[in-house]
């Protein structure tokens, strides 16, 4: 019945919006005719011709508000008159363009930041995993249940397949690791980053291949021949986008791989950073029984109406059935199980996203109260238009409707001038990400202008507009119509209601610019401290590149050694470099290794305290090349060679925690699985390792002469900085090997921005938005102050006749702005001190309540305030009191 | 005597449905009968004539035709639509609910 009263519905609806002329004139003529026949019947009864026309309008009861309730009657009314408001809205705007100019960019900037903050919101925390069912994917990680402490992969190779094949959870479990691959023949060896994969990789994730298939359970098996699936990217720029790649034979490592399948361009694992590679990962037996150590992390798929909890439970069951049997190695071991989801948020740069968007909502609702300030401000000025109105007979509601109408529209431009300026921001912070990085990073660091966005961006729009347009909707329809009537134009002073309403709205607007001010000076101290802050080494005239060996052709330790020397003598040739060696781990560098430690002569370590260091082989100049301090005993040395006793050095953090009582120099430690024993001969200062925001871990540093690797990276020193050395370093080692890949000869200090990619990108925006909330707080003071001299020049002019000296109304004026700044000020202060404290986590080297940076920031802002309430100040101090009471 | 405005609750609609249930009619036409079949119980001020109809048309009750009168005018007549009727079954059904229990609870005896 609904739908086939919409039969008759919908043409009415239709001609009262596009024929309303003509459904107005059949109103009339409906009406008329009525009148007309009422009239001829009154006068049939014997009435005069007059006399019977007066009765048939008395009875119909005043036919112009019989004709509006009629249209009132078709529904669409209220469409009319918003178009009418619309109208009259703009015609405002038009003829008050610097108010409209101020108000619109006041809004873009608060919309369009909100905009662009949003985008990466969505990206990042909506949807950030390209997979379906992706809330069914979780990443386990190894937990310590005695230390408390959570690391990514599992407690070992043998504990993985024992909760692969004892758990009820989950569909399937995968390990994995990143790996590199060097790929050589077909052009110049290149290294290509990827992974070492399950083969049920692909399928848990629920990804398919453009081309080819995905891994088969058999050839996870160590002895299967090599396959490999590679990334859409790898397939265009190495291969030429060969339809014919699948089958296609390639040399990885000196071992010949055939290419099975190719992966599409939005494929990506970002827990594994930039791949382009992936082959099955294959353990043998050994591997499989090893319950010590894992080299890989792990993830699966839940079971449907698993939840992540149940999981949990699951897998801690399994956990203490194995510490029980096996307690020399699982002791207090256990797997917790996240979300993937989560996993990937917190890797980079969840928290500074979410601290970003919360900042720029309150730079938004700065802005927003500035309009309305505005608004409230002119719709003051407005008092007597409205007064007419109203004697005319608009109703209040009627009167709020249009000033409510008139901020929409303008919050709308708003929106639209903040949408561009919204892409402008998305593509800033885009270009602001090192493409190095991208892997890493959740949708490779874009955000998303989709739907989603947009209608983010107008939702808020719109959502402001209606709460803040009701303020001077409210606060102008309270007029008292014969006080606004009577009152002379100029003269008219807003509504007590109106005024204490603004004053109301900058003491907000500067609390809320407090709290983003008092956050931005904390992170740009904290970034400070870190970006000029102590690495344990020098930074500058740095040049890292990495070498893997493959181990095919490079067998014996002799070779490998070998070919280090080569390199490092010629590299130490080239006229610009000052000093070059060689480190199996680098300080930003992409992989490193910790090895279990054991002091000799101390008692055998309880399960699960048992110690581990971050370890590194270096040849004997590395310390004096990094230029890292020794603070005791001796460096490396040429002399600890093959053949002499084993040394190590250590770092002050492992110094600290470990001899605090006695001189570790002369004593031993049994380092790693082989239980090679070495004497500390040295202390080092402790270096940063990964990232600036690091704590200080233990470090021992071996010979690589004693203990090679086939996996380090050359440093070099150039006297200056340095363009051609690069290239000169690669040629180099190609003159000594022309199959080794060599990676990007990078310099370490953008090592080091890359790595603090994040920090710079929220540094950076905070600071804009700390200046932006500065601004729109300093105007917002001015225009309360500046309208209310205005307002109160008769007053002072009352004042002045009676005695008041100039400098007496600066004071007052002065007073009155400091008193509304300074409640603002304190209630900043007390919501930094709530908001900052959920800063902490990414604050390294500030607190969060640094009691200097609240008070610097209050006082600062005091004087901003002052700054801007001087200007009004001296105009009212400049008032002529026979001018201002000559006005009247 | 109440005022039409005093009329319960969409009752004038009601008698607006039932009168054009009978026949399709114009305004004026309407008027009469309505003063005709409720005698001076009810009085129904030409002023609210107009907008109820124009409601109920566009709640498509009633649907509105213009035609030639027997005298030769051109005039606006409503007619009721298919939902309308049935709208109509449905509301008589409520109101003869309604009345009955209300002259129940009118006619209880005081003890």
């Amino acid at each position: 019945m609904q739908a086939e009263r919409w039969i008759y519905k919908l043409p009415l609806r239709l001609r009262s919006i596009f024929q309303r002329q003509k459904a107005d004139e059949e109103l009339d003529d409906e009406l008329r005719d009525h009148l007309e026949l009422k009239t001829q019947e009154y006068i049939a009864q014997g009435m005069s011709p007059q006399e019977a026309r007066r009765s048939a309008v008395l009875e119909m009861g005043g036919v112009e508000k019989r004709k509006e309730e009629c249209r009132d009657a078709r529904g669409t009314h209220f469409l009319e008159t918003f178009a009418q408001d619309l109208r009259y809205g703009f015609r405002m705007l038009r003829k008050s363009p610097g108010f409209a100019a101020i108000a619109i960019i006041t809004l873009a900037l608060g919309i369009g930041a909100n905009a662009a903050i949003f985008s990466y919101v969505n990206a990042w925390l909506i949807k950030p995993l390209p997979f379906p069912q992706a809330d069914r994917l979780m990443v386990l990680l190894s937990h310590d249940t005695k230390k408390g402490l959570s690391g990514n992969g599992v407690t070992s190779s043998a504990d993985f397949f024992d909760y692969e094949k004892q758990n009820s959870s989950f569909e399937q479990l995968v390990p994995w690791t990143g790996w590199y691959f060097n790929l050589t023949g077909d052009g110049p060896p290149d290294r290509i980053l990827g992974g070492l994969v399950g083969w049920n990789f692909f399928q848990t994730l629920g990804a398919q291949p453009m081309l080819g298939r995905t891994f088969l359970p058999q050839e996870s098996q160590p002895a299967a021949s090599h396959v490999a699936i590679i990334s859409r990217g790898l397939w265009e720029s190495r291969f030429a986008a060969d339809p014919r790649i699948i089958g296609r034979a390639v040399t990885v490592q000196g071992e010949t791989y055939t290419i099975v399948g190719v992966m599409p361009a939005n494929f990506q694992f970002s827990l594994m950073g930039i791949s382009n590679m992936w082959a099955p990962l294959a353990m043998d037996d050994k591997v499989r029984n090893d319950r010590v150590t894992s080299w890989f992390q792990a993830f699966g798929r839940l079971k449907p109406g698993v939840t992540q909890q149940q999981a949990g439970e699951d897998l801690a069951a399994i956990s203490s059935r194995l510490e029980k049997l096996y307690p020399q190695t699982n002791t207090n071991q256990t797997t917790l199980v996240s979300s993937m989801l989560f996993e990937i948020g917190k890797n980079e740069g969840e928290q500074q996203i979410l601290i970003s968007f919360c900042l720029v909502g309150f730079v938004l609702l700065i802005a927003c109260a500035n309009v309305a300030n505005l608004m409230l401000a002119r719709a003051s000025t407005r008092a007597k238009e409205f007064a007419v109105r109203g004697a005319l007979g608009a109703s209040r509601l009627r009167l709020a409707r249009q000033l409510l109408t008139e901020s929409l529209l303008l919050f709308t431009f708003g929106g639209a001038a903040g949408a561009l300026f919204g892409i402008w921001g998305v593509h800033w912070i885009e270009d602001a990400i090192p493409d190095r990085i991208r892997g890493y990073i959740v949708n490779y660091g874009r955000g998303t202008l989709d739907v989603q966005t947009f209608a983010f961006t107008f939702g808020i729009a719109i959502l402001c507009g209606l709460i803040f347009g009701l303020a001077p909707a409210f606060g102008s329809s309270g007029h008292d119509l014969n006080r606004s009537l009577k009152e002379a134009a100029g003269q008219i002073s807003g509504s007590q209601a109106g005024r204490r309403l603004r004053s109301v709205f900058v003491a907000g607007e500067i609390a809320l610019a407090v709290v983003v001010l008092i956050c931005t000076v904390l992170l740009v101290q904290d970034f400070a401290h870190m970006v000029y802050g102590d690495l344990g080494f020098q930074s500058r005239n740095l040049m890292v590149t990495q070498l893997v060996l493959p181990p095919a052709k490079y067998k014996t330790d002799a070779q490998i050694r070998g070919f280090y020397d080569q390199v490092l003598a010629r590299v130490r040739a080239l006229p610009e470099v000052e000093s070059a060696d060689a480190s199996e781990f680098m300080p930003f560098g992409e992989s490193n290794q910790v090895k279990v430690i054991h002091i000799v002569g101390r008692p055998p370590a309880e399960p699960g305290e048992v110690l581990g260091a971050e370890y590194s082989a270096i040849t004997p100049g590395y310390f004096q090349t990094m230029q890292m301090v020794l603070l005791r005993g001796r460096a490396l040395e040429a002399g600890d060679g093959r053949d002499s006793r084993k040394v190590v050095v250590i770092n002050e953090t492992l110094l600290r925690q470990q001899f605090s009582k006695e001189d570790p120099l002369g004593q031993q430690l049994e380092i790693g699985d082989n239980h090679e024993i070495c004497t500390i001969v040295g202390i080092v200062r402790d270096t940063k390792l990964f990232n600036l925001t690091d704590r200080p871990m233990r470090q021992i540093y071996v010979s690589a002469a004693q203990f090679p690797s086939a996996y380090m990276s050359i440093v070099t020193r150039a006297a200056r900085p340095s363009t051609g050395a690069a290239s000169a370093i690669r040629t180099v080692v190609w003159s000594v090997d022309a199959d080794q890949p060599v990676s990007a000869v990078r310099t370490m200090d953008d090592l080091i921005t890359e790595r603090n990619t994040p920090n710079r990108i929220l540094t950076q925006l905070l600071t804009f938005f700390g200046i932006l909330a500065l601004l729109l707080g300093a105007i917002g003071i001015y225009g309360v102050t500046a309208q209310s001299v205005q307002q109160r020049v008769h007053e002072i002019g009352i004042r002045m006749a009676l005695g008041a000296s100039s400098s007496d109304v600066t004071r007052m004026i002065l007073a009155q702005g400091l008193k509304l700044a300074l409640a603002g000020i304190a209630c900043g202060l007390v919501v930094a001190a709530g908001v900052t404290r959920a800063m902490a986590a990414i604050l390294s080297t500030v607190k969060s309540n640094d009691p200097l940076t609240y008070a610097a920031v209050a006082a600062f802002f005091a004087l901003v305030a002052l700054a801007a309430c001087y200007i009004p100040a001296r105009r009212g101090a400049r008032v002529d009191p026979i001018v201002a009471l000559r006005c009247e | 005597m109440s005022k039409p405005s005093d009329l319960v609750q969409g009752t004038l609609d009601l008698l607006l449905l039932k009168i054009l249930a009978l026949q399709p009619l114009n305004g004026f036409a309407i008027s009469l009968r309505l003063k005709q079949v409720s005698g001076d119980v009810l009085q129904v001020s030409d002023g609210s004539l107009y907008p109820a109809l124009h409601k109920l048309e566009q709640q498509g009750w009633i649907s509105a035709e213009w035609k030639t009168t027997e005298n030769n005018r051109r005039a606006k007549f409503y007619s009721l639509t298919r939902p309308g009727r049935k709208h109509l079954e449905k509301e008589a059904d409520n109101w003869g609910r309604l009345a009955t229990a209300i002259s129940h609870v009118v006619k209880l005896k005081e003890t």
